[in-house]
């Protein structure tokens, strides 16, 4: 049923999904990480060693802060400037869109950086 | 389709539209489903819930002014203070936002009305009927006493064997229905219902903050919802959450509950800030500065205090690494506060402030609200918290944040838009002694709160012995409280004054440059004789002149046309206007629907089980009686709409607002459904007294059968509108999935039934639930299925017409794949547990 114009407009619409995605990927950080800490510590790998010292239970919990470092990461230079020309409210939806990845990846190191030093399970 | 053209006389126009959109007097008034009327009648009812929490505020400070003042027992002290944050909480600061919500926003996004007037009229009727429960229990004794968060074992039927928490989970649940139907609500309307030309970039900063507020409360609210049915379920049929003897876990509740308590601040807050966002550039006489980062800003304080909750439970003993996680986002969302505060500092440095009384109030607020951000900061650090956590400094922050960040704001609001509602305007004699009492009256009461606090005076005490030296402390705070209470009663009698006496003014007392004063005031019903084109940020707009061009009917849809209450939408990013979209006439039906819902809700709170099915019948029965007569029998094409363009009624396009709103209602029911599986999740990680003696074992058959079923019903819906925009009719196909869904339902009750004893452990309790959801989910499946066989009979569907299908389909799709998900969740708990024994 969709015209031409429909669907070009549904992809519009979608586009502004960007001004969230950086702030979803923080979200997704922190339930990944909190769950995962708890899911550890139920199973004790914080009492196993994976390599040079580092137990099951930090360095899964490293990975998976780097994942989403890397995906904000990513998604900041995605949209970084210049914005293109997309018509009435395109180069707004980009310009939010960067600026909240940019504010969410430094929110993301801020609040996870305690899977560096912190003890997971105490 | 006639066209009653008007005649460029601004007096005929108005006279046309007014016959269409005013609500009829007498008993009809029951009926209003206008905007104007209802964001009023939400106001008003919300400043009364407001007077009764802040009378006992009043009884609070008289039991505690001093070691020896105490009145009552701590039975009924625990229902005065549960009923004070309950009534401020749920009854007060949310509805007043959605009535200010309500009454402003189509104006300032230059529309007719909001999306679902019918909605917001059921709205309101659930928040009257729901805080009426409330109040009535509380007259009669019987009120909520656990505190306003209801915290387990406390509130569990062991040791609340009343009805009093009953009344809380069943009447504020109530009242969340009407909280989730106005986000839905001022959701879809921000993002659909504009004036043509209104691109996302020009949208007034109040829609901004509306917006992601309003989604805000769709994915902030389920949690709670979840929590309350859940410990509903376990008081009513001892199904063990939150039991600790059998697998459940008090924390559980305290998750669910914060997961929604901490972004509540934060709905409460960010309205109020968007009304500072529009009052401050009118006073300083300059644009507001930073209005893309503010937006950035909300955005990421929206986000952010979603990851706060845990702050509320630092003292529950949890994992350093997980403290460090909710500490620093607790910290951090002080930054895109700061952000907000900082771009009106600069809008007014910018500008050339005039002083007016809304300016005071919004004094009072910066003033106010910094100091409860800064202490939010300093029981965001654990050391402290640990410290502070439950004492009176706690007490002293939350009213900080609250009255400053919601009171103050809205106080200025209510001086700086009552013009728009009256037409009059005051000489503020009054206002002026109003402010310093409250102003000066709060500090007294709540900064001696951080002192008591950190001498260590706990929350919630009915009682506390003349040795601990608070008693100087408390008695100032009462003196305090008391001036403020005066402070209120003078603002109450200067709005009366106004409201009575005021002097009538033309237009736009405050020179503001937004599309809400482009009217007369009091406003009309219909708001705009004609609607505006947007030719750049609709805070840049010359008010009193686009206002008498459109009285004109110089904008879009200047006339009448076959008795249809007309208004339009607009793409979401670029403004272009895409539907015409044709509202409901005023009706009764919501009233009737929130009786009915209200009956159910009364059929729980007393036990009548069975009685309680008949009223849902009902409520389900009454809510489907609203499609009655909407749409069209036949194809009517694009109509035009002013301006030499043209768009097609909204039931004939393919994504109008009730398609959207589908989209955001399975958003909040999704989060409902994952917050449970987050809840299964939780006691199997965490809570003691698991494994229980046996998984589950849902057999092979019947979730093999019901996946079948769940597929199949999907299938129907997307078949039955394949075949309808194909020039078929949908009829077999929506046979298919009525029958499946009927099956899934039989399937899905025969695997929960299946289940032993669902009271005897928590992984049982939280697999029948789980199941039996799936099924109420297929049952909403079925009625959407079914309507779609009642619309096709009746004419309503055709190859351009296929709405009804489209809303259907989302839903088949989507309780198919949650059914599936929960049928998968099962097996995955009990392969858990299994694998654990």
């Amino acid at each position: 049923m969709s015209s031409p114009a429909a669907k070009m407009a549904h992809g519009r619409n979608a586009r502004l999904l960007l001004m969230a995605a950086g702030f979803t990927i923080w979200a997704v950080a922190f339930i990944a990480l909190y769950g995962m800490l708890s899911v550890g510590c139920r199973f004790g790998w914080d009492r196993i060693d994976a390599v040079a010292g580092i137990s099951v239970q930090r360095l899964q919990l490293l990975v998976l802060f780097a994942v989403h470092v890397a995906a904000g990461v990513a998604l900041a230079v995605g949209l970084r400037p210049p914005f293109p020309r997309e018509g009435a409210g395109g180069h707004f939806v980009r310009w939010v869109g960067y600026w909240a990845a940019v504010a969410a990846l430094g929110s993301t190191v801020f609040s996870f950086a305690g899977v560096f030093a912190l003890t997971a399970c105490y | 389709m006639s066209i009653e053209q008007a005649s460029p006389n601004p007096i005929r126009l108005h006279k046309e539209l007014a016959a269409l959109w005013d609500t009829p007097a007498g008993w009809g008034r029951l009926s209003a489903v206008n905007h104007t009327v209802l964001g009023k009648r939400f106001i008003v009812a919300a400043f009364v819930f407001f007077a009764i929490g802040g009378l006992l505020a009043m009884l609070i400070r008289v039991q505690i002014a001093t070691s020896q003042t105490a009145f009552v027992g701590p039975e009924i002290y625990g229902q005065i203070f549960t009923m004070h944050g309950t009534v401020m909480m749920f009854l007060f600061a949310i509805p007043m936002f959605e009535g200010f919500a309500i009454y402003l926003l189509p104006k300032l996004l230059g529309a007719r009305d909001l999306a679902f007037p019918r909605l917001t009229a059921y709205g309101f009727w659930c928040y009257i009927f729901g805080g009426s429960i409330l109040i009535c229990a509380m007259l009669a004794g019987v009120a909520p006493d656990s505190g306003w968060f209801m915290y387990t074992p406390l509130s569990s039927s062991t040791y609340t064997p009343g009805i009093n928490a009953d009344v809380w989970l069943l009447g504020i649940t109530f009242v969340e229905i009407s909280a989730l139907a106005a986000a839905v609500e001022i959701v879809v309307t921000v993002l659909k219902v504009r004036a043509p030309g209104m691109s996302i970039d020009r949208m007034p900063i109040m829609a901004w903050y509306l917006l992601i507020t309003a989604l805000m409360m769709l994915f902030g609210f389920p949690p709670l919802i979840l929590g309350s049915i859940l410990l509903e379920l376990e008081r009513a049929f001892g199904l063990p959450f939150f039991d600790p003897t059998r697998g459940g876990d008090s924390l559980l509740w305290q998750h669910l509950f914060w997961l929604f308590g901490h972004p509540e601040v934060y709905i409460i807050f960010l309205p109020a800030a968007g009304a500072v966002s529009m009052m401050i550039p009118t006073f300083a006489r300059h644009e507001l500065v930073g209005y893309r980062a503010i937006i950035v800003a909300v955005i990421a304080v929206a986000f952010l205090s979603f990851g706060l909750w845990v702050h509320h439970m630092f003292t529950v003993g949890i994992p350093h690494l997980a403290l460090a996680f909710f500490s620093a986002a607790s910290g951090l969302v002080a930054v895109p506060t700061a952000v907000q505060i900082f771009a009106w500092i600069a809008t007014l440095a910018q500008g050339r402030p005039r002083y007016d009384v809304p300016m005071l109030y919004l004094g009072g607020f910066f003033f106010v609200f910094v100091l409860g951000g800064l202490t939010g900061v300093m029981l965001a650090m654990v050391p402290f918290n640990w410290q502070a956590h439950d004492t009176h400094f706690v007490v002293a922050h939350l009213h900080y944040v609250l009255v400053g960040g919601f009171v103050f704001p809205m106080m200025a609001a209510a001086y700086y838009w009552l013009p728009h509602f009256t037409g009059r305007v005051s000489d503020h004699r009054l206002s002026v002694p109003a402010f310093w009492l409250i102003f000066g009256g709060f500090n007294l009461t709540f900064f001696l709160m951080h002192l008591t606090g950190l001498l260590g005076m706990p929350r919630r005490v009915a009682f506390y012995p003349v040795e601990a030296g608070w008693d100087w402390l408390n008695l100032i705070s009462s003196v305090g409280s008391f001036l403020m209470t005066i402070g209120f009663a003078l603002f109450v009698v200067d709005l009366v004054v106004q409201v009575r006496f005021g002097k009538a003014f033309r237009r736009n007392p405050w020179n503001a440059r937004t599309p809400e004063w482009a009217m007369p005031t009091p406003p009309t019903s219909y708001a705009f004789g004609s609607l505006p084109h947007i030719e750049d940020r609709a805070d840049r707009l010359d008010a009193d002149k686009l206002g008498a061009e459109l009285a004109g009917g110089s904008g879009y849809l200047g006339f009448t046309r076959n008795g249809w209450l007309e208004t339009l939408t607009v793409d979401m990013t670029s403004g272009r206007p895409d539907q015409l979209l044709v509202l409901p006439n005023q009706t009764f039906k919501p009233l009737w629907s929130g009786l009915a819902t209200g009956a159910f809700v009364l059929c729980l709170l007393f036990k009548f089980y069975w009685l309680s099915l008949a009223a849902l019948a009902l409520a389900v029965a009454s809510l489907l009686a609203w499609t009655q007569g909407m749409g069209a029998r036949e194809d009517v094409g694009a109509l035009p709409i002013g301006r030499g363009e043209v768009a097609a009624p909204h039931w004939e396009t393919e994504r109008p607002p009730s398609w959207w709103a589908m989209v955001f209602c399975i958003a909040a029911e999704g989060t409902l459904f994952a917050s449970l599986l987050f809840g299964a999740l939780f006691l199997w990680l965490v809570a003691p007294g698991w494994p229980p003696p046996d998984a589950v074992s849902p057999g092979t058959i019947l979730p093999v059968l019901c996946l079948v079923a769940l597929g199949s019903a999907a299938l129907g819906g997307r078949g039955a509108l394949a075949a309808l925009t194909a020039g078929n009719s949908p009829s077999v196909w929506l046979m298919l999935a009525c029958a499946s869904h009927l099956a899934a339902i039989v399937l899905l009750a025969s695997m929960a039934a299946g289940i032993d004893d669902p009271t005897a452990h928590a992984h049982y309790a939280t697999a029948f639930v789980t199941l039996i959801y799936a099924a109420v989910r297929s049952g909403l499946g079925l009625i959407f299925a079914g309507h779609g066989l009642w619309r096709e009979r009746g004419g309503y569907l055709s190859q351009a017409r296929s709405l009804d299908l489209r809303i259907g389909k989302l839903w088949h799709d989507y309780s198919a794949v949650t059914g599936a998900i929960a049928v998968l969740a099962v097996f995955a708990t009990a392969w858990l547990v299994g694998s654990a024994r």
